[in-house]
């Protein structure tokens, strides 16, 4: 009794199931960049392009390059001495290596969250209120008001609204990461560069970070270093995986997960890597 | 809700929408036996495809929320169940075209009273009730519910068991008829692998709610 | 006996010898310390304070000295802070790490130690003749100035080290320019090991003698100076001066004005622990 139907087009009907998306703009792009370190060439002809509203996360073993590649999108390798570039990079089709561009007014659009939470020695108010603070900004309402919307879209309003000028040193180490988020926010930058923001965190604060991404990527474009696999995998839609400084594989979190591309990308992502 | 909490109730949707098509396949392959309406056996095998593509569907969710997500516990226990109860699926719509297309290979209706000697209809509508059962179980995510599947499926069984015994009277009556009477019994046979899938599908729910395992085990 | 008992015994044996050598220093400085308390103690008033300088030693007083110490106090705090603060800052925030950095840092790190009268001879040199500044308060502050700005440069630098890069990264990431990063960021979290240092520094400077005697610091100044070019002497001459003589009466004296001294020293430091406690436990990385 053989009962099998020829299955005639199952994937049309998939097709149709599939919400068409309109195309996303790209805001950041790579052509061609290299990096080097004096003679060390720490990054390898990249080339990529990141949507907006969009979570990109960089993977990779360590010293493959990432988290350079990150700090490439608002300067921050500037300071590093023997730091040298050649190729494009574009935010919003503008070339930011230009002579004549203004690295505090890139970093007003590229906003950065660090490894270890940092907030200043200071109040919680003034943490978040600095960036606006040291554009010149001094009206107090204005200011009053930005506070409280960044701490609220980074949901820690509700446990810190009364002791707002307390020292945010007190707060623990997961609220401090999310005032650093908010103090990113309070700039309203297009772009937020996260450099591995979860790694010093515990679980709990971990799970509220990822959650706070979802929401953040409506408004906000980021892209996100991390060496835990499984975040990248949770959080992003696109994922980059770079190695030796090459950026081997790059494409849908869903499809690197489960059907990369390139062997290399495999054994990095399966744990079996050299 | 978390994001998995979202993906996960995506994938329950789509196993709802599934049930749901595979519950309207065998209600219409009951009622083509009855009526021997071959519209239906189209409509049935249309909607074959569309299972087809769901089940590729869920398939492809669940390998990306194992991939992505990492569920553990109740989570993971939801995911495999449903990718379990998805194939069960797929099987059950199966059935239901198997059942549609002996109407083409019967060359007349089936005589209402032969039907009803070999308890067709009852074992149809026992077979139909537990999908019922199934489905609201899943949906309010009810073991009780679940359960009363087991009960019913006895109920199957046993007019399987006389299935045979009946199908020979029928014969011996009508020797010409043979046929007809051999693909009646093969209908029969078919519910009742019906009736087996859909208790493996509630093994699966009880296995996703309570974390008990029930397959293979020894009932009173 | 075994080995353990062995690493034992070294253990214990270089701990006695740890202890007395941190003993060994402050026994002779309690005994120091002991016999000028009982000399001068009670040589110590209010007249010794505000007393001119005089032949007879019951008469004589301390007053030009300790108003010369203050004067130098204020003058060499005024011009070596800001130009010691701002170098450091130089050094270690701006300037590009080149060869001729490097060979700043190794000049003035030599420049430390370098002996405390060949300061005062390029003092005389420059300050007192080139400039025509002559013996005044101004030429010898601006000789301890000089003593005392790699001391200062090095304490800011260490400083400004300490200050955890993250948080200037922050700074930077969030637009703000390299100086409002210094000025909000890493000075008010340094500023307690910047102060100490100068602090430090400073109250090195009121000990030296040797400089000052050779850029022209008398050795009887008849009035307290009045304005940064007149004349001056500073309590360690006056110490110097007093230990020199013959009369009993002096060495008394010496006794009380080291007394003096060292109080101004310990005052000192005292302000420049207090500065180190306050802002190192308001500030915890």
């Amino acid at each position: 009794m053989v009962e099998t139907m020829t299955i005639k087009e199952p994937m049309d009907a998939l097709v149709d199931n599939l919400q068409v998306e309109p195309p996303k703009k790209t805001l950041i792009e790579a052509r061609n960049v290299d990096v080097f370190y004096g003679n060390f060439q720490a990054l390898k002809n990249i080339n990529i392009t990141i949507e907006e509203n969009s979570v990109t996360a960089f993977i990779g073993p360590s010293g493959c390059g990432k988290s350079t590649f990150l700090r490439c999108f608002n300067r921050m390798n500037d300071y590093i001495d023997e730091f040298s570039i050649k190729g494009e990079v574009l935010i919003d089709s503008k070339k930011i290596y230009w002579r004549n561009v203004a690295v505090e007014e890139l970093r007003k659009e590229v906003g950065m969250v660090f490894q270890k939470p940092n907030p200043f020695p200071k109040s919680i108010f003034d943490n978040v209120a600095y960036g606006l603070k040291i554009q010149g900004i001094k009206d107090k309402t204005f200011l009053e008001e930005r506070v409280v919307k960044s701490l609220k879209d980074v949901a820690l309003w509700d446990e810190v609204k009364d002791e707002l000028k307390k020292s945010a040193l007190a707060l623990s180490g997961g609220q401090q990461q999310r005032l650093c988020i908010a103090r990113t926010l309070a700039v309203k930058p297009k772009i937020i560069l996260m450099d591995e923001p979860t790694s010093a965190l515990d679980p709990i604060s971990t799970a509220k970070i990822e959650e706070l991404m979802f929401e953040l990527k409506k408004e906000y474009t980021i892209v996100i270093v991390t060496h835990n696999m499984q975040q990248a995998g949770r959080i992003s839609d696109k994922t980059a995986f770079f190695y030796m400084g090459d950026l081997v594989e790059y494409g849908e979190t869903k499809q690197i997960f489960t059907n990369p591309k390139k062997e290399r990308t495999q054994n990095y992502i399966t744990g079996r890597f050299g | 809700m978390t994001h998995l909490d979202s993906e996960l109730d995506q994938i329950k949707q789509q196993v709802i929408e599934m049930m749901d098509l595979v519950k309207n396949q065998l209600s219409k392959g009951k009622e083509a036996v009855l009526t021997f309406d071959k519209d239906l056996v189209h409509e049935i095998n249309a909607n074959e495809n569309r299972v087809n593509a769901m089940e590729l569907n869920i398939d492809r969710d669940v390998e990306n929320i194992l991939a992505l997500y990492s569920p553990v516990a109740v989570d993971l226990r939801f995911v495999m169940a449903s990718f379990k109860i998805s194939a069960d699926l797929e099987r059950l719509g199966d059935n239901a075209v198997g059942i549609a297309k002996y109407i083409h290979n019967v060359d007349a209706q089936l005589a209402q009273k032969n039907l009803d000697k070999i308890r067709f209809t009852e074992m149809y509508e026992n077979a139909l009730a537990m999908l019922d059962d199934v489905v609201e179980a899943f949906e309010k995510e009810d073991t009780k519910l679940a359960r009363k599947v087991f009960i019913k499926d006895v109920v199957l069984n046993e007019i399987n068991s006389n299935a045979a015994n009946v199908a020979i009277e029928l014969i011996k009556e009508n020797p010409e008829k043979i046929h007809n009477y051999l693909y009646l019994l093969s209908i029969i046979r078919k519910l009742e692998r019906v009736g087996d899938l859909t208790k493996n599908i509630a093994e699966e729910l009880i296995f996703y709610s309570e974390a008990k395992v029930l397959k293979h085990k020894k009932k009173k | 006996m075994t080995n353990a008992q062995k690493n034992r015994i070294i253990d214990k044996s270089f701990q006695v010898f740890g202890i007395v050598c941190t003993f060994f220093g402050l026994a002779i400085l309690a005994i120091l310390l002991y016999n000028i308390v009982i000399q001068g103690a009670a040589r110590i008033d209010w007249d010794f304070l505000k007393d001119l300088p005089s032949r007879r030693p019951q008469k004589a007083g301390i007053y030009t000295a300790v108003m010369g110490t203050i004067w130098i106090l204020v003058l060499t705090t005024m011009i070596a802070f800001p130009i010691g603060v701002g170098a450091g800052i130089y050094l270690e925030e701006y300037a590009k790490k080149t060869k001729l950095a490097s060979l700043l840092e190794i000049n003035i790190a030599n420049l430390a130690g370098v002996p405390s009268i060949i300061y005062g001879l390029l003092g005389l040199e420059i300050f007192v003749r080139i400039f025509g500044l002559g013996g005044s308060v101004l030429a010898g502050s601006l000789t301890l100035s000089l003593l005392i700005l790699p001391i200062i440069i090095v304490a800011t630098r260490e400083a400004l080290k300490a200050v955890p890069s993250s948080i200037k990264d922050a700074s930077m990431a969030l637009g703000a320019s390299k100086w409002q990063t210094i000025w909000n960021q890493t000075l008010p979290a340094s500023i307690g090991g910047v102060l100490t240092g100068v602090i430090l520094a400073i109250s090195r400077a009121i000990g030296e003698t040797a400089p000052l005697i050779v850029v022209g610091a008398l050795a009887y100044v008849p009035f307290a100076p009045s304005s940064p070019m007149d004349e001056f002497t500073v309590m360690p001459i006056q110490i110097f001066n007093w230990v020199s003589r013959p009369q009993h009466g002096f060495a008394v004296n010496a006794s009380a004005a080291i007394i003096v001294l060292l109080l101004i020293t310990f005052m000192m430091n005292g302000i420049a622990v207090y500065f180190r406690n306050k802002w190192q436990k308001k500030i915890k990385w």
